[in-house]
């Protein structure tokens, strides 16, 4: 890659895009690294309870408990939620060196996640709330939850791929 | 910051082009901000080597640090500044030219 001051000769110019890329590559292997089982397990608890909650919050009139009772466990679930993200958050750029990084995973997938996930969340409460049927916020659970597997999982192949 | 010869490409710089140098922005670039220690080993540097290419890469505004304590230790985390991600990548398209288009498929 030496180039003594003068143009680089186009087969110097292609092994220094080819080092860059390579470490580009292991970069990303670090970037991608999942997060620990435990956080993960969170997440997806969290991610599964939230339409139930919201849907108790929302409700019509107070359902299974009352609706300042939901409101409490919302809150509480969101703070727990959030103090560990923080830890997890962490621990997981301690461990990789890296920064955590919200770009890893390309838009197609994540787009579809970010507009989804909160108007499926949001949706299920007022069918809920419509229709009396407790079967949209048990949907909208398990869609959240198989979303957050599904994710973890996209990590976990990707870290491996690119490792 | 720019290389001295006439027959450069655009966004050619010479200060990113050092083969240490290089590596160390491809790392940043791709990983956002990075510990020293991660980006030490990750290239295979010695901490004096990585310390000399980081303060040529932060005297140019390229690169700045941050200090963080870890489990009493204090680390050192690397990033790309704005000026140092636009000349990294223009680099790289200066590289890309000096290499010219690939080969079309064959007729």
């Amino acid at each position: 890659m030496e180039t003594n001051g003068g143009r680089p000769t186009p087969a110097q110019a292609h092994s220094a895009l080819a080092e860059a890329e390579h470490i580009q590559a292991s970069a990303a292997a670090l970037s991608a690294t999942p997060w620990p089982n435990w956080f993960f397990a969170t997440l997806t608890l969290y991610i599964a309870a939230l339409p139930i909650v919201y849907g108790g919050v929302m409700a019509d009139e107070d359902w299974l408990l009352t609706r300042s009772t939901w409101m409490g466990i919302m809150v509480a679930i969101t703070a727990v939620y959030v103090a560990l993200l923080a830890v997890a958050g962490k621990a997981w750029r301690d461990k990789t060196g890296v920064a955590l990084r919200l770009d890893v995973l390309p838009k197609r997938a994540t787009l579809p996640l970010a507009v989804g996930l909160p108007s499926i969340l949001v949706g299920s409460a007022f069918a809920f709330r419509a229709t009396g049927w407790p079967g949209w916020l048990i949907a909208a659970s398990v869609i959240g939850a198989a979303a957050s597997v599904g994710f973890h999982l996209a990590f976990v192949r990707l870290h491996r791929a690119s490792a | 910051m720019s290389a001295d010869a006439h027959d450069m490409p655009a966004g050619f710089d010479a200060t990113v082009h050092a083969p240490n140098r290089l590596r160390i922005c491809a790392l940043l670039d791709a990983a956002g901000e990075a510990e020293f220690g991660l980006v030490q080993k990750q290239l295979g540097l010695s901490a004096s080597v990585l310390s000399k290419h980081a303060t040529v890469l932060m005297d140019a505004g390229y690169v700045e640090q941050r200090k963080a304590v870890r489990e009493t230790r204090q680390r050192v985390w690397l990033r790309l500044t704005r000026a140092g991600r636009d000349a990294y990548r223009g680099h790289l398209a200066a590289l890309r030219e000096i290499v010219g288009p690939p080969p079309g498929p064959a007729s």
